[in-house]
């Protein structure tokens, strides 16, 4: 098994690690003197462009975010450059109120609905492409290429066209069809019918990515193994349940992981589809701290929601983190 | 003794230069001649439909040639505007020349981003009307120049209405519903295009119901759609609206209403003068079928009250081109081009003795009327922030339209309204 994987890292994780662990490079430099030690910081300059990106681009900006978070900011004190301390003034006044609470369990409860489906139906497309034919395998690739590659403002204008009311596409075919009353429905009046069409515009664009993802990691299935296993007398299920799913886990776990993350954050597609209306009911997280920050000019207030946004987040991945890390633990 | 004094009036002769010769730099430095400004490009943001073409060439025109510098008009969308002007004139090269709405135009005086235009109000803003130029007012002082108002009108296609058989427009209010309900039995065509979200039309009922959105309440404002007068407005718009398959939930911009007009599908909307020629752009065909007349009021003694939406030019208090940002103030408020911007948009200028150049033009006549009994949002620093997307007047009203009771929808968005009145600027 170790054979076969060998070079694929990613790939078959077990394989992986037991692999890894004989060879421990910085291990063996550390002993051997001056020389090598120059040798030892060599990571840590190649590092050093990332890392130094990583500061400047993210970490700056996340500093002044801080700051921000602890100022009373307004439009008189951005246009005259002043700068008013209100110590924690700003998180006791979202904190206090009942609207973030509301926004985060509904932030939470989206980004659930979302990734569930994400996951269910990028893995089945996966699944189905490892299956196909290469013709239809190639049309299908380059379908989902397409919709991964559409610009998020583009994808979402698309959608605003197809359920538009009045001149809307869907609407259209659903007259045609014969469901008279749905010529001139407003697709965006209730919150439930806005998070359903945000949603098929949100699921639509991630399942290339997870379908693609799951496709690459099953081409690294071993078929030996699935010989083997029918000469067991496995069955389809039982095949996919004992070979393909134990190959597929790791990546499934990072996937998961990765999408939560995006669906989270996704700001564009529900901000442009109906700025988080009707009445406030599609807000999640960013959308909030955006309407509050920058849409009411209250922009110390939207850099607390910011920083706390991050914080919720970090709370929803802390099992995976606390997976990654466990598994870092497990190596050394 | 004589020497002394000699020596000391030469010493005083050369202080008040030396002065004068600061007085200068602080002033307008190396802008005092005309040829000073050359090299150098004033920036002006100008809001969508309120600059024509013919306006703006013109006006360039006469700019370029007095002052040897350059003018570049750069057109703003209304959606979003307030935070696009507040980041830019906090920025250390904000725009020169900002179009400002006049509900506005109080929030963004005192945040101190807006120059004190005192001195110009002296030398040409004699007699500008008063009620226009009083939104431009802050704690005494001008911080923008008054530049044109104007209200909403009903533009209707003649041609659906002949085919309804209607022969005169409408002088009363309940004449127009029933003119209305003739183009729907009659045609084929939508009677009204009337989206959920246009609150400018809305305030203007609230006005000829006598009643104000907020009101003020010991030392502070608060929301007053609770008032029965304004749900009393809110019932007569959801009449309007009831003739109309427009979205609820959307504003007269998205999409825009004088495009869907102009697929010759619909009956009238109540829009802008400068629409029709959104119109016409978008269709040339329906040029022939445009009509206006004012919004009809309960009584054919009186209109409609209608909101008077208006603009303001501002200065930027961070322009480093403070003295041709005046000179483009001076060009563009001349008597010549107010006169041409009022001709070419049909809107009401700044100055009583330039209304002359409203006559024969069928918008501004049909917009007299009812401007006459028009109002605005209240003049205060406090409104600004409730006119922020999303918008909670937008609320109550899709709210009602959807079936909420006025008062319900009402104490819906209170709260909301209360938090961004209270709000400090």
């Amino acid at each position: 098994m170790s054979v076969q994987t060998e070079g694929t890292d990613t790939a078959g994780e077990p394989a992986v690690r037991k692999a890894r662990v004989p060879a421990p490079p910085r291990g063996d430099s550390r002993s051997t003197g001056a020389p090598s030690r120059r040798r030892a910081a060599t990571p840590y300059l190649l590092l050093l462009p990332a890392l130094l990106a990583t500061v400047v681009l993210l970490g700056w900006p996340l500093v002044k975010n801080g700051m921000l978070s602890f100022q009373n900011l307004n439009p008189r004190q951005l246009i005259q450059h002043l700068t008013e301390w209100n110590g924690v003034d700003n998180y006791r006044e979202v904190l206090s109120g009942g609207d973030f609470w509301h926004v985060v369990e509904r932030s939470v409860v989206f980004t659930a609905v979302n990734v569930v489906l994400i996951m269910t139906i990028g893995t089945l497309v996966g699944l189905l492409l490892a299956r196909l034919g290469r013709k239809m395998r190639l049309l299908l690739l380059v379908g989902l290429v397409l919709a991964w590659a559409m610009p998020v403002i583009a994808a979402t204008t698309v959608y605003q066209w197809l359920f538009a009311q009045r001149f809307g596409v869907v609407n259209w075919v659903l007259d045609k069809l014969g469901w008279h009353s749905m010529a001139d429905h407003n697709w965006l009046e209730t919150q439930f019918s806005t998070f359903a069409v945000v949603t098929l515009l949100i699921v639509w664009q991630s399942i290339p990515f997870v379908a693609i993802n799951l496709y690459a990691a099953t081409t690294t299935i071993p078929r030996e193994l699935y010989e083997a296993a029918s000469l067991d007398g496995a069955g389809a299920w039982k095949g996919f349940t004992s070979v393909t799913l134990p190959f597929l886990r790791p990546f499934l776990y990072a996937t998961t992981f990765l999408e939560v993350i995006w669906v989270f954050k996704a700001f564009a597609q529900i901000f442009a589809m109906n700025q988080g209306g009707p009445d406030h009911l599609t807000e999640t997280l960013p959308i909030y701290a955006y309407v509050e920050g920058v849409g009411n000019q209250h922009f110390g207030l939207g850099a607390a929601i910011s920083f706390l946004t991050i914080l919720v987040l970090l709370a929803i991945t802390s099992y995976y983190l606390r997976m990654v890390l466990k598994q870092e633990e497990d190596e050394l | 003794m004589k020497r002394k004094l000699a020596a000391a009036i030469v010493i005083a002769g050369m202080m008040v230069s030396v002065s004068a010769c600061g007085g200068d730099d602080d002033d307008s430095g190396k802008n005092a001649g005309p040829d000073s400004f050359k090299g150098q490009t004033l920036t002006v943001w100008a809001m969508d439909g309120s600059t024509p073409d013919q306006w703006v060439k013109d006006v360039t025109a006469a700019f370029e040639k007095k002052t040897g510098a350059k003018l570049k008009f750069e057109t703003q969308k209304w959606d979003g505007i307030q935070q696009k002007i507040t980041t830019a004139l906090s920025e250390s090269t904000p725009p020169d020349v900002l179009e400002v709405g006049n509900t506005q135009t109080p929030a963004y005086a005192a945040t101190g981003g807006l120059a004190d235009l005192g001195d110009l109000k002296e030398e040409i803003g004699a007699d500008w009307t008063p009620s226009v130029s009083q939104s431009s007012v802050y704690d005494g002082k001008q911080y923008a120049a008054p530049w044109y108002f104007t209200s909403r009108v009903v533009i209707y296609n003649k041609k659906i209405w002949a085919k309804a058989g209607i022969k005169d427009t409408p002088k009363t209010r309940d004449e127009f519903f029933k003119d209305l309900e003739t183009i729907g039995k009659k045609t084929d065509a939508e009677p009204i295009y009337l989206p959920g979200q246009n609150w400018y039309f809305f305030d203007g009922l609230t006005i000829g119901q006598g009643a104000d959105l907020v009101k003020k309440q010991g030392d502070k404002y608060v929301s007053n759609l609770g008032d029965p007068k304004v749900a009393k407005a809110m019932e007569i718009y959801k009449k309007y609206q009831s003739y109309s398959k427009a979205p609820k939930g959307k504003d007269e911009a998205t999409p825009q209403q004088a495009e869907v007009f102009a697929k010759g599908k619909t009956g009238a909307f109540i829009g802008m003068g400068w629409e029709a020629g959104t119109a016409v752009t978008a269709n040339k065909a329906i040029e022939k079928d445009l009509g206006y007349f004012p919004i009809p009021g309960e009584t054919a003694a009186k209109p409609e009250s209608v909101f008077l939406g208006g603009s303001n030019l501002a200065v930027a208090q961070g322009s480093k081109k403070q003295a041709l940002a005046k000179e483009f103030l001076k060009i563009a408020l001349s008597d010549q081009y107010e006169g041409e911007l009022a001709k070419l948009n049909g809107v009401i200028p700044n100055k009583k003795s330039l209304e002359t150049n409203l006559k024969g033009n069928v918008v501004a006549e049909a917009i007299a009327p009812g401007a006459a009994v028009g109002g605005t949002t209240p003049l205060i620093p406090e409104w600004g922030a409730v006119e922020n997307t999303p918008n909670p007047i937008k609320s109550y009203m899709t709210a009602v339209l959807n079936g909420k009771s006025p008062a319900d929808a009402a104490q819906q968005v209170e709260n909301e309204i209360n938090k961004r009145l209270a709000q400090q600027n």
